[in-house]
């Protein structure tokens, strides 16, 4: 049985790289004919508020707004939230983009804690940023408070700390503007890791594949995450996350739904979940989107600690919003979302290191008692190792043959090394996971915390740990 | 990372689950490694073959290749017996001591891992090939844009004859690639330059090659035919483009119609009216750019508020507004009770944008009967097109309504009533029944908006 279900396993990550293949080519033809200047200038284009919570982000809070601010669209604004921030964030960014509190008159649609002051800028080039200054509530608080004030009727949440593509805007708005007969909730993209890049006020000057282990491994596992994985969901209509570190969504039905669930720190895999669950309960014809294009740029761990705070939050916001939404397991009212979405991310991705830990214990338990089958476990070994390695080599070429991103050889020849060496991490994932599954089952709350340096070089390259902060 | 892991318990859990059969199952092994050899269908045909063979015209030749064949052959079997389980009488194999399905699970294992480090090998070749085939046609590429970019203007000026061109685009990839050139050097051209590389692309025989792509039945190719016709301004191939339309590809339908804009000389907004598919705002964008970048000539759009299709008439709407077709008032105004929602809000809009202040009193009756949205766009259309007699309305819907943004864009449509709105603002200021203060300060900050 065991055997069986390795093979079910295997044989679904096969099919996802299928059905990756397939959209990607497609999307890949399509995008060679789209032409998205029209967009840059045109009057008709919609109106998009971009929302960005800020916690004590004051080392690199002035180039992200500025980055913020020259993104290639015409018809938006940024609001950045300051989520109670302990250090000088708040105060610098006043500083910087000449900020005066004005008279602003909103309604709290969707609860979030007090809003202490709207600020805008009194010198006109900076006419599109709008700054709230509230109470720490955590990121999704600042969202809700963000969509309190925005008025477009789109709008795109992102992590204050990431490094935004400037034609992302553009890229992301796309499937809102082709809406047919079923209605655009929400769009995501791809989400890349800055870490030794260089950047330069804000901007990637030059990409780089991370030196340091921790970092590369997660160039692998982003990109099999969001090339093979995401990709595949999307097109099977069974996507249930949009990263948190940029996404769009139509404010109309976010707000319906109640805004981001500030019980979870996986807000913004419950939000999708809810608006799903929502949309399908109602009847109406709906879609999330996903677009493979690298969007977005974001820090990762580049420390066991951080990496340890990061995977144990994420699997909390895992196993709450599954908890949540329980309802949709196998619920054919949620369509595909209940047969094969929710089921795949139950048993892969929240039962699978429980079982994975199970089997390291009983494991042990062979060796110490001298009951293991060594050739046997042998045998077994080669066959995960060099599926899960082929797996990792077919992400790289995916990689390559798309958006190419690590021009260098030597690049690819790290990538593939630390292919080879990935699958010796996996214990020490099964144990964030089984970590996080108690800490959710203890209840504890918060993101955890961790320190950010910048994305600026000091000496040559930044690599420190990103993760979004807020009290615990 | 965490299926992987996964897979590898799993893996071990079932490596391990062979363990709790009695230890007497391992005769069963021997039991089936002995039917194996007997039978085996290999030994059999080798043999029958070897014989057949032997038996030929040229013995002595047949003989020795025979010979070896059959010593090659049965080092083969055996290799493949020894990499797979298929005698089942391997000291390795009585080790592992599985289950009576050892050798088939054995051999799928086997089988797996040398597809997997197949599969490792042949991708890492493609990565790497596929780097290198990358570098070479961008250089060559490179080479051939420069190459004919430098030939194509020597010809305008009268330096270079066609005769050179043709020795160059003898192959099908060189051919495409002067196209690229031409269609790229055709959008700073005008006049007669354009008409002679138009010539230039006639003589080359390259519209036969566009326009077979037109034809094509793959879409990318069909798209590839129409724009290399829309830009060099041929429309031999215009029922091709007819027909895609109403295909149900976008981007072939939106491609299609561009190349009709450019293509139709007397009346280029006709596909219109037999536009059936929904016209998407990426599409209505699209042609937006395309009419002011080519200075496309201008059809009056009320024609289109009439269309069966909603989206044609939003997209009419739309280009009324952009390009003040103010003669069209008439028209917007009957929009304004169009069933569809998207339609009358849009109507409300444009009335507002192109201040057809003879809408006014229709927007202020519609008001109760719309839904939100529809009804907020009425308010701030009001406060486009400010005038005195609206005035107690707004007042109305400042005190009645509950909603912010409804609030604040009626006081914002009252602001706009000049000196009156303002002094009307703050005698609400003053005003004791209700407390309007941080709406109208809202309202009156300039940095707002």
């Amino acid at each position: 049985m065991f055997f069986i279900l390795t093979l079910v396993l295997s044989g679904s990550y096969l099919i996802l790289g299928i059905f990756s293949a397939m959209a990607l080519r497609k999307h890949l033809r399509k995008n060679s004919y789209v032409n998205y200047n029209s967009l840059v200038l045109s009057p008709l284009s919609p109106k998009i508020s971009i929302i960005a919570p800020a916690f004590n982000e004051s080392k690199t809070i002035i180039d992200n707004v500025r980055t913020l601010l020259s993104l290639y669209y015409n018809n938006f604004e940024v609001i950045l939230v300051n989520d109670g921030s302990t250090d000088n964030t708040f105060e610098k960014i006043k500083e910087e983009y000449e900020l005066t509190k004005v008279n602003y008159y909103f309604d709290y649609h969707i609860p979030c804690e007090r809003i202490r002051g709207i600020y805008k800028s009194k010198n006109p080039s900076y006419n599109r940023l709008i700054v709230i200054d509230k109470k720490n509530g955590g990121k999704a608080d600042s969202l809700n408070a963000g969509i309190n004030i925005c008025q477009s009727s789109l709008f795109i949440s992102i992590d204050a700390d990431s490094i935004i593509e400037t034609d992302s805007i553009l890229k992301l708005v796309k499937p809102f503007l082709e809406e047919k007969d079923r209605k655009v909730i929400g769009a995501g993209g791809v989400i890349r890791i800055v870490n030794s890049c260089d950047v330069e006020r804000g901007h990637i000057r030059e990409i780089h594949l991370p030196g340091q282990m921790l970092p590369r491994l997660q160039v692998l596992e982003y990109t099999r995450a969001f090339l093979l994985g995401r990709m595949a969901w999307s097109q099977l209509d069974g996507l249930m996350l949009i990263s948190g570190a940029m996404g769009i969504f139509d404010r109309e039905t976010v707000i319906k739904g109640g805004g981001y669930s500030i019980k979870t720190v996986g807000e913004d895999m419950e939000l999708v979940l809810r608006m799903r669950r929502r949309m399908a309960e109602e009847g109406v014809k709906y879609e999330v989107t996903y677009i493979p294009d690298p969007l977005c740029w974001t820090q990762v761990p580049s420390d066991v600690k951080s990496l340890y705070t990061q995977r144990t939050r994420w699997t909390r916001g895992l196993v709450e919003s599954l908890w949540t939404h329980r309802k949709i397991f196998f619920n054919k009212t949620y369509g595909r979302l209940g047969l094969l979405g929710y089921p795949y991310w139950f048993f892969f991705e929240w039962l699978a290191p429980l079982i994975a830990f199970s089997g390291f214990i009983y494991s042990i338990y062979l060796v110490v008692t001298n009951a293991i089958n060594w050739p046997f476990y042998l045998l077994l070994f080669l066959f995960v190792y060099t599926f899960a390695v082929s797996l990792s080599i077919w992400a790289i070429l995916f990689e390559e043959i798309t958006y190419h991103k690590y021009k260098k050889k030597r690049d690819v020849l790290k990538l593939l090394i630390a292919a080879l060496l990935e699958p010796f991490f996996y214990p020490m994932h099964t144990y964030f996971a089984v970590r996080g599954n108690l800490e959710a089952l203890r209840g504890k709350k918060g993101w955890g915390k961790a320190e950010r340096k910048g994305f600026e070089k000091k000496k040559k390259r930044v690599r420190q740990p990103s993760a979004r902060k807020s009290e615990e | 990372m965490i299926r992987y892991t996964l897979l590898l318990i799993l893996s071990l859990l079932s490596a391990n689950a062979g363990r709790s059969y009695p230890s007497g199952t391992n005769y069963k092994t021997d039991v089936y490694s002995d039917q194996v050899v007997m039978e085996s269908p290999y030994y059999v045909n080798i043999f029958d073959k070897i014989q057949i063979s032997s038996v030929g015209p040229d013995t002595l030749k047949t003989a020795t290749f025979n010979s070896e064949t059959m010593d090659t052959a049965e080092k083969a079997i055996t290799t493949v017996r020894y990499i797979f389980f298929i005698k089942g009488d391997s000291r390795w194999l009585k080790r592992i001591n599985y289950s009576e399905k050892s050798i088939v699970l054995i051999n799928s294992l086997i089988a797996a891992i040398i597809i997997s480090i197949a599969t490792m090998i042949i991708l890492l070749v493609i990565i790497l090939l596929n780097r290198k085939r990358l570098e070479k046609e961008e250089l060559l590429h490179q080479y051939l844009l420069e190459k004919y970019q430098s030939l194509i203007i020597n010809y305008l000026f009268g330096y270079t004859s066609p005769e050179e061109f043709s020795s160059i685009a003898s192959d099908t990839y060189r051919r495409q690639v002067l196209i690229d050139q031409m269609i790229d050097v055709s959008i700073n051209l005008k006049g007669d330059e354009s008409k002679k590389l138009i010539s230039l692309y006639k003589l080359l025989s390259l519209d036969k090659d566009s326009i077979a792509k037109a034809h094509n039945r793959r879409w990318h190719k069909k798209i590839k035919g129409f724009r290399e016709l829309a830009f060099m301004n041929i429309k031999d191939a215009n029922v091709a483009i007819y027909k895609a339309l109403n295909s149900s590809n976008e981007i072939l339908r939106m491609e299609a119609q561009i190349a009709l804009v450019i293509l139709s000389d007397d009346n280029p907004f006709e596909f219109l009216s037999h536009l059936n598919s929904h016209f998407s705002l990426w599409e209505q964008i699209t042609l937006h750019e395309l009419i002011i970048q080519h200075n496309i000539p201008l059809p009056s759009f009320q024609k289109w508020l009439t269309s069966a299709n909603p989206t044609v008439i939003i997209f009419a709407l739309r280009m009324i507004r952009e390009f003040k077709q103010k003669e069209s008032e008439d028209n917007v105004r009957e929009t304004l009770m169009h069933p569809d929602p998207s339609v009358r809000y849009l109507a409300v809009q444009v009335a507002g944008d192109l201040d057809m202040r003879s809408t006014l009193e229709t927007l202020k009756h519609m008001y109760k009967n719309q839904d939100y949205k529809i009804s907020l766009e009425i308010i701030k259309s009001m406060g486009k097109m400010p005038d005195i007699s609206m005035m107690g309305f707004l007042k109305l819907v400042l005190d009645k309504e509950e909603d912010v943004q409804l609030q604040i864009e009626a006081t914002k449509a009252i602001r706009n009533n000049g000196e009156e709105g303002v002094k009307a603002l703050v005698k609400l200021m003053e005003s004791e029944y209700k407390n309007y203060n941080i709406i109208i300060k809202h309202v009156l900050d300039r940095r707002i908006f």
